[in-house]
């Protein structure tokens, strides 16, 4: 066994955990985001459906990472299994796998069609979406630190790109787009903050991935920021959509933000048509969704049935795939769209706030029990 | 009393020719004979018969390998004179070797030896061995000199300003090499005799104040793993040790400049240096050191940020561009500025093949070219430059074979491979090119961009003695930012790289002047 470094073990620091947040939201759905908020908001209200879902998120993300750090070190099975009991344990595991697994396949499915879209109309989706599947699988099967560490080089790229269409699309904005303000009814703010927590889903990997944070008592408060980040990034995309196309424009439009990278003009004209090399650059931005759903549920079934990894990899990537080309066209896709964030929404938020509850209750219990036996003691 | 075998262990000893591990006898005459008859009597071996007080005794040494001046000097005529002196007077074969090993002044180094093999290897590297008739012991005399190539420039990394003075073939001349540059005590030389036949010195140096323990264990182990008949250069201890063989990048850096092994050492890494090769192993690595020139740190701090930039570009240039001419011109012609456009349509009409033939083509002419003229004498290798640039570059496009621009790209390709500074790592960059060649025939960008992930997959698993590759981008350790893709000025470099996890943190503290 050859020695490694402190950092090269098994562990991540609390900073990697922060930018897991970011890698694993932002994905497929802020590209469709602005457009589903403005259809159903006026002018530039958007923000405050964004905002509360984000502030959501923030909390569900602050009461995972809490209650996982409750127990360092140790697996979500097993501190599961200390506050429900093994079976319930094993069934939620199993349940936040197959989220994962939903989420990768949906993915995969998404690339496939956008590839189809911005890039070449002739491959077949069949192949685009294998590739990408066949790359994933690659990445899964190396160390698990390294995914964390891919997350890390991409991240700047994916924030650089957003920036730099947002500053070279700066000839478009139009300051009449954001007007009128607060003119959206009750309504258009539930159905807009509805999509706005289907495009923030993902946040389950941190329930399996605070275990390998070497200091888990940071953990909690770099997740409450990796979730902040994601909300500032999404509002900025937002309001970026809306200075261009203004409300009406962005709800017409499927991908708003590709559609701003494609009136971005290089000064000098080197290239034309900058929606690709954007759309080519947020693949890594997806690559990074995908590969911490798909390990994430590695992670998780692993815990339950011990198997190697590449027995499930092997077994996982065609099933994967099948599943991912099961919808026939884009109503399906989007049906399962839906279906998957709701899935995951549900299970992610249902798992942290029972676990969270009854964590905080037996700790309370404990420490009462402990302060009458010292009460005891001292009398 | 006849020879003692002390060790003859039938499964590891291969054949009684290969086993010198006997100890020698007390007979002058038959431990002669058995030298010569296992060096099978070699027309370069000198024996030199003569009495000392009234013993017989004789002095052998390699033709070429010692110091001829220095035996007749330092060792016959100081024997002659303790003969005469009256010392001599009480002198019995128990303790003549004892007394003139310790009369020999003028010889730096004695050993004393009983063993047939301890005595072929000194004397095969170059020392003199004094026999005694009546003694079952000899002495090794450090006689060793032989021809060797002075300190000259290093021709495979030529800087404009930096020392002139590279390494040469001669271990100890390298040692002096870096002892001239760090005074420091705590660097250490450990030793390792590699080769089973060609028993060839490598030696380990590490500052030992510095450098993180458990690397130090890690490479020490794995140096004594090797196990091989010859050492040929340092590259092949380099196989022997680096982490994966399976990778394209090396994960082992080597280089012939002193200064430049010598800053290594400094930041807490090794280096081994191998008898016989110019060419010092530095390591633990990661990628952006391929990116780093020793002179990057004697120019001010703003040319050599702007330079390394310049070489990032020149990375990028080398892996991608070709992949994003097949790319644009077979899948994404919209993506080409219209203008642009017409013009390479225009040029490819009469080319018969598709872009990435075309590609291959030139990418393929393009590395005989460079293989040719790193074989040649370097007068004929301009010759071959000019031959394969202009005559077959203008050739092929005025024939319709290739198109203009598809030259353009190979040459611009060529010339930036050639700006990084570890020739090795540009290898490896020009390899990985036709990886992205054949992925953007196949999917254009969305290929390019699979392959690149692919890439950065493997950087992020690959490891350097335990140290992650892709360092200090991921694992991210921001002040070590500062000397990476910009060189921020010298007096702000005063940290060692924390990646390496080094004992001692400071390197550099700017003083208040008082």
């Amino acid at each position: 066994m050859m020695y490694q470094f402190k950092y090269a073990d098994d562990k991540i620091s609390d900073n990697e955990l922060m930018i897991t947040i970011p890698s694993i939201t932002i994905g497929v759905g802020v590209l469709s985001l602005p457009s589903l908020i403005a259809e159903d908001t006026i002018g530039s209200d958007g923000w405050i459906p964004i905002i509360s879902a984000g502030v959501f998120f923030v909390a569900l993300a602050w009461l995972i990472v809490k209650v996982a750090s409750m127990y360092p070190n140790q697996p979500f099975i097993s501190f599961a299994s200390v506050l429900l009991s093994k079976p319930i344990a094993t069934v939620l595991t199993i349940l936040l796998a197959l989220q994962g697994f939903f989420i990768t396949a949906f993915v995969l499915r998404i690339i496939a069609d956008l590839a189809k879209e911005y890039l070449f109309d002739r491959t077949p989706v069949e192949v685009i979406s294998l590739c990408f599947l066949l790359v994933v699988s690659y990445a899964v099967s190396g160390s698990r630190v390294g995914l964390f560490r891919l997350n890390m080089m991409f991240f700047p790229i994916i924030i650089f790109i957003i920036v730099f269409v947002g500053i070279f699309s700066i000839n478009w904005y139009d300051a009449s787009n954001f007007l009128p303000v607060f003119q959206t009814d009750f309504r258009g703010y539930l159905n807009a903050s509805r999509n706005s927590l289907f495009s923030l889903t993902g946040l389950f990997v941190l329930f399996f991935y605070t275990s390998l944070v070497r200091k888990p008592d940071k953990a909690p408060k770099k997740a409450v920021y990796g979730m902040t980040m994601v909300s500032i990034f999404y509002i900025f995309i937002y309001f970026m959509c809306i200075g261009v196309f203004g409300y009406a424009g962005t709800a017409n439009v499927n991908y708003p933000i590709v559609e701003i990278a494609k009136e971005v003009e290089i000064p000098g004209g080197v290239f034309e048509r900058f929606d690709s090399i954007f759309f080519v650059i947020w693949i890594m931005a997806v690559f990074n969704t995908v590969t911490m759903a798909f390990d994430s549920s590695l992670y998780a079934l692993k815990s339950v049935f011990n198997l190697k990894k590449i027995h499930y990899i092997l077994f996982l990537t065609p099933v994967l795939f099948f599943v991912a080309m099961i919808p026939k066209d884009v109503i399906d896709v989007r049906e399962f769209g839906d279906f998957v964030s709701l899935y995951g929404l549900v299970i992610t938020t249902l798992t942290a706030i029972v676990l969270f509850t009854i964590a905080s209750v037996k700790k309370k219990v404990s420490s009462e029990a402990n302060t009458s036996k010292r009460r005891n003691s001292k009398s | 009393m006849g020879r003692r075998v002390i060790k003859r262990n039938n499964q590891n000893a291969q054949t009684d020719d290969n086993n010198f591990n006997t100890y020698l006898t007390s007979s002058l005459k038959e431990n002669l004979d058995s030298i010569q008859k296992m060096l099978g009597n070699p027309v370069d071996l000198v024996i030199r018969n003569f009495y000392f007080a009234k013993h017989a005794c004789a002095i052998i040494y390699i033709d070429g390998l010692s110091n001829k001046q220095q035996i007749e000097e330092n060792v016959l005529r100081e024997l002659e004179r303790l003969e005469q002196s009256d010392q001599t007077a009480e002198l019995n074969t128990s303790n003549l070797l004892a007394i003139i090993h310790e009369q020999l002044i003028s010889i730096s180094s004695i050993k004393n030896v009983d063993t047939m093999d301890k005595l072929s290897l000194g004397l095969l590297s170059g020392s003199s061995v004094l026999l005694l008739d009546g003694v079952e012991r000899v002495l090794l005399l450090e006689t060793k000199e032989w021809e060797s190539r002075a300190i000259q420039e290093p021709v495979s990394e030529a800087l404009i300003r930096g020392p002139r003075e590279g390494f040469v073939e001669n271990l100890n001349t390298n040692i002096v090499l870096i002892r001239r540059q760090i005074r420091d005590p705590n660097l250490h030389f450990k030793e390792y005799d590699i080769g089973r036949r060609s028993k060839k010195k490598l030696v380990l140096a590490y500052i030992s104040g510095i450098i993180h323990p458990e690397l130090l264990k890690e490479v020490k182990k794995r140096l004594s793993s090797i196990d091989t008949d010859d050492a040929m250069e340092s590259g092949y201890i380099e196989q022997w040790i680096e982490d994966s063989f399976l990778s394209p990048f090396p994960q082992i850096f080597n280089s012939e400049r002193p200064d430049k092994a010598a800053s290594a050492l400094i930041k807490g890494k090794f280096i081994i240096l191998l008898d016989g090769t110019p060419f010092v192993l530095i390591a633990p690595t990661e990628i952006g050191g391929a990116f780093k020139s020793p002179e990057d740190y004697y120019e001010r701090w703003l040319i050599s940020s702007l330079i390394r930039v310049l070489r990032y570009l020149a990375a990028f240039i080398t892996m991608f561009l070709p992949a994003l001419y097949i790319a644009l011109v077979s899948y994404h012609q919209g993506m080409i500025p219209s203008q642009l456009a017409f013009s390479i349509a225009s040029t490819r009409e009469g080319v018969p093949f598709p872009a990435f033939v075309e590609a291959v083509l030139m990418g393929v002419t393009m590395e005989l070219l460079r293989e040719a003229g790193a074989r040649l004498p370097k007068t004929i290798g301009q010759t071959i430059g000019i031959v394969g640039g202009l005559v077959i570059g203008e050739a092929a496009v005025s024939a319709g074979v290739v198109s203009p621009i598809m030259v353009i790209v190979v040459a611009l390709t060529a010339v930036a491979s050639f700006t990084i500074p570890m020739y090795s790592v540009a290898i490896s960059f020009r390899m990985v090119r036709f990886g992205f060649m054949a992925a953007a025939a196949f999917l254009g960008l969305y290929g390019i961009i699979l392959a690149y992930i692919m890439v950065n997959i493997h950087i992020v698993n690959l490891k350097s003695f335990g140290v992650p590759y892709s360092t200090p981008y991921a694992p991210t350790f921001i002040s070590d930012w500062k000397d990476l893709v910009l060189r921020m000025p010298a007096p702000m470099l005063g940290r060692r790289p924390e990646y390496l996890q080094t004992k001692d943190k400071i390197s550099a503290k700017k003083r208040r002047s008082k």
